[in-house]
Order: structure tokens, then sequence, then C-alpha cells
């Protein structure tokens, strides 16, 4: 039984038979979604989407209403009336995973009358759609989208103009004009030094001089502009940072190649100035791609509420948006809806689950008039919900400003290199001008050359490339290896930290779980009671039926008839007349002694017992063994039974653990334990963690988790593996390495060249050679930085590439 | 060596060309999308010539 559905790549309940003709040949499918999905691509002929994608698609929904997207008071919040008359909004699409999704979501869309242009962005999982409002709807897109298997959650408007931004165009802009600058003026140089030996009149030197100004100007006002910018913040703000240096040292260049070429001095520097410009802007676009991300918080939030309720007026139901609600309207919330808005349940009871706002994975119960959450998942239903808080007053609202609040409040880290780049730009300068003094008072003729000797040779360049030309380097190895640097400064603060605290549930364990026992208790053989426990546990989505069907995977079918689902309790069945129970002791066979596992039980008496636990995460063990060893001392903090986390905490050998912890609890804890002097790492997942994880020194958030702690985190495992940790340590521990030898290199060449040409040793030509070739060393140092070799039991695993989108970070 | 006299400014005229082409280039959303564009081949019905222009009317002019 080895079916998994054509769609999705899940495997397919034995009791599915579904079908789908796509391509002129016949799949199966898993569910009614994925069938409507996978006929509804056939029928657009983008079959060609099954051929190009590289991963499975989500488990496609029933395609839902979307009419009310057409209100007007819905779209005002939305969509932007453009001047043409048409107008655009912009959608998060839920379940866009790879080029192919991009591919197909395009050719669907233009394919829709009414549609203008739709533009696709699968790093931040975006489309950008513009409509024609006489011709379709927005409602009728959606819908669209929808039936090819996405979620689509419009965003609000402005971040239309995030999409938009010109910025990172401009940086790829500026880029290029360094680059062709830099060369021309290399060319350019490469003549003047051959002229230099083998002699050169001084028109012809004079013209190569004023080609290499022509080309030189634009790399440093327009693609250097950012640098000057800066310096001018910098400046107003009284901080001396790292653009001020690196202004103030091409500005120098510059302006005395410029002179020089002026009045037909020694030497001019313009390929020195625009080689260090380019590598700058270089390292700096690097650094903006690795640190771009695919969600914010604004992204987390479209997702957990959403934007549409059903409100009951009377006796008919109004679908309005979520805005629309104010306090005091009930609301009809169906099963596998999110609630829109924190309110109090009317009927009898129902479930929820809430592990996105607690963490707490299994499903919780709750009675009427218990307070039910924005942001939380009806698992039954339908319900009806009296609204108490709306918008900003909703709990979920809160988490988000706490994330926010924790964020500014984060200590930034200042630059050991700034500092010293900073002081030396000052030293140096100092020293030019003592120079000058010197020469002018004992021979002036050779004032200006020795001066510009020193500015040029003692290179503010090989200082200001020492820190980002390492930092990217490693930025962009780890990237490689599925580990995303958020926080500039996280990679220091991995080397910082002295004790790792790990959330359990989907950091340390899997949401799976395993069955390690099944004890007979009756007549009926191991391998029987498994297979009837698959059959009643059929159509459940629970991680225990789930691990149990894994468990029966190859034992013979059985089918089992009038199903009975009792939520909290169990399921109950007939298999072959019998009557079964498979569930908690207290509801398969109260008189049962032990009430540990689940219990299969028939009208006589108990059956079977099995015993399941959590699945610890395949790299779990090792990731902790060798941060372990490291000597950091390692805790868990968790929402979870202490039971549940004291079994973890054994068999992963931690020693401190703490159950049961609200938000606030963890925070408190990590505070702690700061107060105490240790540098704190905070590794977890889900949305409860995103405040913990910015109180904590380094936050590091495993990719499979909820979006909205990714994107408070300093650290993305994005290859959803544990052990990628000791990677980012091991290429941290490399970077601070090349790091110390960099600047110990900068300051080594400086402190020698530096008195060399002060004394007027150093010709110019030479001085414009050292200087180049320090960056050079700096550069190439840099490069030595790679991924440590891995172990060899290790597993190849596909690692995640560098995330790219055209969205631009705020600074 | 007057022949640098001509060549030197036609590689100039050559590299406002580059420059220029490639300014339309990431004006026009040539760059923003590195993925997608990659697929079109491997796709049987029509390549870049069935989609339409996909230049946003609100970009500036290079």
């Amino acid at each position: 039984m080895n079916r998994v559905c054509f769609h999705c790549a899940e495997p397919i309940p034995p009791d599915v038979h579904l079908h789908v003709v796509v391509g002129g040949a016949t799949h199966a499918v898993c569910c009614i979604g994925c069938q409507a999905a996978s006929e509804w691509i056939g029928t657009l002929g983008l079959d060609d989407y099954y051929r190009l994608r590289a991963e499975p698609a989500e488990r496609a929904g029933v395609a839902l209403d979307y009419s009310a997207w057409d209100r007007a008071q819905l779209q005002r919040l939305y969509v932007r009336e453009r001047a043409d008359g048409r107008r655009e909004v912009c959608v998060l699409v839920q379940g866009m995973r790879c080029t192919a999704c991009s591919w197909l979501i395009e050719r669907a869309l233009r394919a829709a009358p009414g549609c203008v242009d739709v533009g696709v962005n699968v790093a931040a999982k975006r489309v950008q759609l513009v409509w024609d409002p006489d011709a379709s709807s927005l409602g009728a897109l959606l819908e669209r989208l929808a039936r090819l298997g996405y979620t689509p959650h419009p965003l609000d408007a402005a971040s239309l103009d995030a999409l938009n931004s010109m910025e990172n165009r401009r940086a790829l802009k500026r880029l290029l004009v360094a680059g062709l600058g830099m060369m021309q003026s290399m060319m350019y140089a490469v003549a003047l030094y051959a002229g230099a030996f083998e002699g050169m009149d001084a028109p012809t030197r004079d013209f190569f001089r004023w080609l290499g100004l022509l080309v030189c100007a634009p790399v440093i006002l327009y693609a250097g502009a950012p640098f000057f910018l800066g310096a001018v913040r910098e400046l107003t703000a009284r901080r001396l940072g790292m653009d001020t240096p690196v202004a103030l040292a091409i500005a120098l260049v510059f302006v005395a190649s410029l002179i020089e070429t002026l009045r037909g001095g020694a030497q001019v520097y313009f390929d020195s100035a625009s080689m260090f410009v380019f590598l700058l802007l270089g390292a700096r676009q690097v650094e903006l791609y690795g640190r771009q991300r695919a969600a914010d918080v604004v992204d987390a939030l479209a997702r957990l509420q959403p934007a549409t309720a059903q409100r009951r007026v009377g006796e008919r139901l109004e679908t309005v948006g979520t805005h629309e609600l104010t306090r005091g309207d009930v609301v009809v919330v169906e099963a596998g809806q999110t609630v829109p808005a924190d309110g109090v349940l009317l009927d009898p009871q129902c479930l929820v689950d809430e592990s996105l706002l607690t963490g707490e994975s299994t499903p919780r119960r709750r009675a009427a008039g218990e307070r039910l959450l924005a942001g939380t998942l009806l698992r039954s239903g339908p319900v009806g919900v009296r609204v108490s808080e709306v918008g900003a007053d909703t709990v979920l609202s809160a988490i988000v400003r706490l994330v926010g609040r924790a964020q500014q409040q984060r200590p930034r880290w200042t630059r050991f290199a700034d500092a010293i780049a900073a002081r030396f730009v000052a030293g140096v300068l100092l020293l030019t001008a003592l120079t000058a003094a010197a020469w002018l008072a004992f021979d002036p003729s050779r004032a200006f050359a020795a001066s510009l000797a020193v500015l040029v040779v003692s290179c503010p360049c090989a200082f200001a490339l020492a820190v980002p030309a390492a930092t990217t380097r490693a930025v962009a190895v780890l990237a490689r290896e599925g580990v995303l640097v958020l926080a500039p400064d996280a990679l220091e603060k991995l080397l910082a930290v002295t004790r790792v605290v790990f959330d359990k549930t989907g950091t340390l364990s899997t949401r799976q779980m395993e069955l390690v026992d099944t004890q007979p208790l009756g007549a009926l053989a191991v391998s029987e009671c498994l297979a009837l426990a698959a059959a009643l546990e059929i159509a459940s989505t629970h991680p225990i039926a789930e691990s149990l069907r894994h468990a029966a995977h190859g034992l013979p079918q059985r089918t089992a008839t009038d199903l009975l689902t009792v939520a909290g309790a169990g399921v109950e069945g007939t298999i072959d007349g019998r009557r079964l129970r498979l569930g908690r002791t207290a509801f398969a066979w109260p008189a049962a002694a032990d009430d540990r596992g689940v219990l299969l039980a028939d009208a006589h008496g108990p059956l079977a017992r099995f015993v399941l636990r959590e699945q610890v995460r395949a790299d779990a063990a090792p990731t902790l063994a060798a941060l372990a060893q490291d000597g950091l001392a390692l805790e868990i903090l968790s929402g979870d039974d202490a039971a549940h986390v004291a079994a973890i905490a054994q068999r992963l050998g931690i020693e401190r653990w703490h159950a049961r912890c609200t938000p606030e609890a963890k925070l408190a804890e990590l505070e702690r334990v700061r107060a105490g002097g240790d540098c704190v790492a905070m590794v977890g997942d889900g949305i409860n963690d995103a405040p913990v994880l910015a109180g904590a020194d380094l936050s590091v958030a495993l990719g499979g988790g909820a979006q909205l702690a990714q994107s408070s985190a300093d650290l993305v495992l994005a290859g959803d593996r544990l052990d990628a940790l000791v990677t980012a340590r091991r290429v941290a521990q490399r970077t601070a390495r090349v790091l110390r030898q960099n600047v110990i290199w900068a300051a080594a060449y400086n402190f020698l060249s530096i008195p060399l040409a002060a004394v007027g040793l150093v010709p110019p030509w030479l001085a414009a050679i050292g200087m180049s070739l320090s960056s050079l060393f700096v550069v190439l140092n840099s490069l030595r930085i790679r991924r440590p070799a891995r172990a060899p039991h290790a597993p190849e695993q596909a690692t995640a590439s560098l995330p790219r989108g055209t969205e631009a970070l705020p600074a | 060596m007057n022949i640098i006299l001509v060549l030197i400014p036609l590689s100039l005229v050559l590299l406002l060309a580059a420059a220029w082409a490639f300014f339309w280039g990431v004006n026009h959303a040539q760059f923003d999308d590195l993925d997608t564009p990659a697929l079109l081949p491997l796709s049987d019905e029509g390549g870049p010539a069935a989609a339409p222009h996909r230049a946003l009317p609100d970009d500036p002019p290079a």
C-alpha cells in the first residue's frame, strides 16, 4: 500500500479512492481538495507544473468562498486604486514553495479575464495583482488562486510599497557603475604604470589621467553616494561609524588625484578609489541578499488573523471584514477556521488548537462562557462566539507588540573594527598634517607627495574591509548550509554564548509520536491489535493515530464501520461485528488499572495497550552532544507537561528543564540566567516563542516553525535541521579567527608603511600598489572561511539556498 | 599611437552602451525574478513571447 497523492505527495488513506485525469494519465489523489486543484490545473492546460515543480504542493483545502472580498468596506483597507482606473493588491500566498508554483500562479492568473498584470515573488511568497474592476473582481481572482490549491491572504495596501521598493534596483545599478568604472580606470592605470617605467610624454600621460577622472567620477559621485550619505547621517547623529572613515578615504583619495591631475603632479589613484567603492558595494550587496527575509511580522499576522468573519445578523449570516466587527457582535466560526477576534464561546463546547499562541500541541477543550482567542484554530464546529475584544485589544496583537518592544530593547552591538577604524582615520589625518608640516619646514617641494603617500599607503580600506569581508563570506557560506543570519551581530553572539535554552515541541522533538511498546492484554496477538487500532484510527489526523497507522504498515488491512469519534477521549467502531474502543483508559475500559498510553478494548475487556512517546528529532542528540562538548550549558523551557519534558530531557541527557512555562515565565527564566552572567541563546519555534526569542541574547528559530518566530530571530535554521546550529558555531569560530588575522594584518601593514611614507621613502605608485594589495590580502584571507567538513556518518541532506527577494530590508 | 585617440573614445561609447542596457534591464524588472525565467523554455506551449510585457507602468524611465 504505497499510494501517495499525485498533487501533495502525502499518503492516501486506504479507504479513499479518488482519481484525477491530468495530461492523459490517471493519478490517485488523497482528498477532494487535491482532486479539485489538480483537475483545475489540468483544465487550464498547466499540467507542466507537475514536471517542473521541485517540491510537492501543500495539501489543498476545499476552495472557500472569496466573494466577501468584493465588498467595498473590505477592499478599502487592502486594495489600491490606480490612476488609470485599475486596482492592485498584494497577496500573500500560502503554499507557494518553488519556482514551479510561481510559474503556475502567473500562468493561471494571466489567463483570467480582466487580469492586467501579475508579479510573483517566490522568496517573499507574494503576488502583486493588477486587475480591471469592470472586467473582473478581486473575489474571482482570489478564488482562481484558491482553486489551484493555494491559500491567498490579501495584505494591506502599505505592503504594495514594500514590494515596489526601488532600493534593491538602485543598489544593483550602483554596483554595476562601480564595476564598469573600476575596470576602465584600472585599464588606464595600467597604461600609466607602463608609461612610468617605459617613459611617456606629459600630454599622453595627462590624457590618460583625464580619462581616469572621467570614468572614476561617476563611481565616486553616483555609486559611492550611500557612503557619503551615511557619513552625513553619522555626523549629524554625532556617532562615528564605518561610513565616515570610508567616505573620508574615498573623498581624500579622489580629491588628491583630482588635484594631481590638474597640476600635473606625480601620481593619480583613480583605480584605487573605484576599486575600493566596488569592493565595499559588493560586500554590502551580498550582505543584503543574505539578510533578506521571506516573511515579516505582518505576514504572520495576516496568516493568523482572518480578514473576514461570518457575523450573525438575526437569523442569517453575513460575511464581513474582521475590522468591521465590534464588541458584542456574534460571529460563527466553522471547524478548520481561525477565530477572528477574542470572544466568549456561546455553544456548549468546542476544541481549539492554540499551538501558535501557546505552543500547546494538543487541542484544548473549551466550554460555554470560556474565552476564545483570536488566531486560534477551531478543530470542531461550527460554534458561535460573542466578540469581546477586537483589533489592537486582542491577545494576538499584544504578542506582536511584545515582539516589537523586545526587539527594540535589545542592546545594539557596536563593531570593534568600526571603533578602531574611526580612531585610525583620525590618527592618519593627524599624521598626514604632521608630515605636511614637517616637510613644509624642511623641503616644501616634497610636502604634497609625501603627505599624499601617507594618506594613500595608510589603508583604511584594509581596516574597512577586514570585518565586512569576513562576515560577508561567513553569511554566504552559512546560507548555503541552510543557516540564515538575520541580525548582523548574530555570529559574534554565537561565540559568546555560554548557555543554550531549547524549546521542546518542534525543536528537540518533532510533532510526531512513535510507538515504543505494544502490550497484549487479551487473547489477540500484537500484530492483530495493531491492525485493529489502525483501522479504527483511519480517518484521524491526530499524531497518535498517525503513529499507529505507521506502525501497522504492511499488516493485513481491516475495515472499521460505524466510526464514532469522541473528542478528547478516543474512537469507537465495529470491525467484523465486534464493537471496539480505542483511546484513553477512562474511555476504553475504565476498570483497567494502568492509565498510561492508549488502550484498545472490546465489550469483554482490554485487548492491548500502546505506549507512545514523542519522537525526538534525529539530529537532536548529536547536536546537543557537540554543544555540551564545547562547554555550553543546556536547558529546556517548555509549555508542555512535566512528564513529557522530563522524558525528553532524560533521553537527551539534559539536567536542567522547566515545564508548563508561559511565555512570561520563559522570559523571566531567561532574565534570571542572564542576570547570573550567562550569555543565552534560545532555540525555538512557535509563535509563543517570538517574545521569548527576542528576550535572549541570541535567538535561533527552526525554519519549520511559525513565521513570526523566524522574523524576530537572529539566526534561522532554514533547512529545519538542528545540527546546522553546530555548523554555524564552527563557521563563526573560523570567522572570528580570520577576522583577527585581517585586523592584525591591516594594523601591521600600516605600522610598517606609514613611517616609511612619512619620511618620503615610498614613491606614490608604490603606495597605490601597497594599498591595493593590503585590501586584496584581506579579501583573499576571508575566502578561507568554509563550511566545516561533515562527520562521515552524517547523512547528506538537501540544503536550503539563499532566499532571494526584491524587498529591501529596513536598516 | 594616434590610434588610441579613436579606440579610447570608442571604448567609452561601448561602456556607455553597456551601462545603458543594464539600467534598462534593471528598470524593466529583468533582475527582479531570477528564478522563474529559467523554467520557461521547459514548458511546451510557447516561450516568453506568450507572456505579455512585464514592465509596470510606474517604472521610472531609464
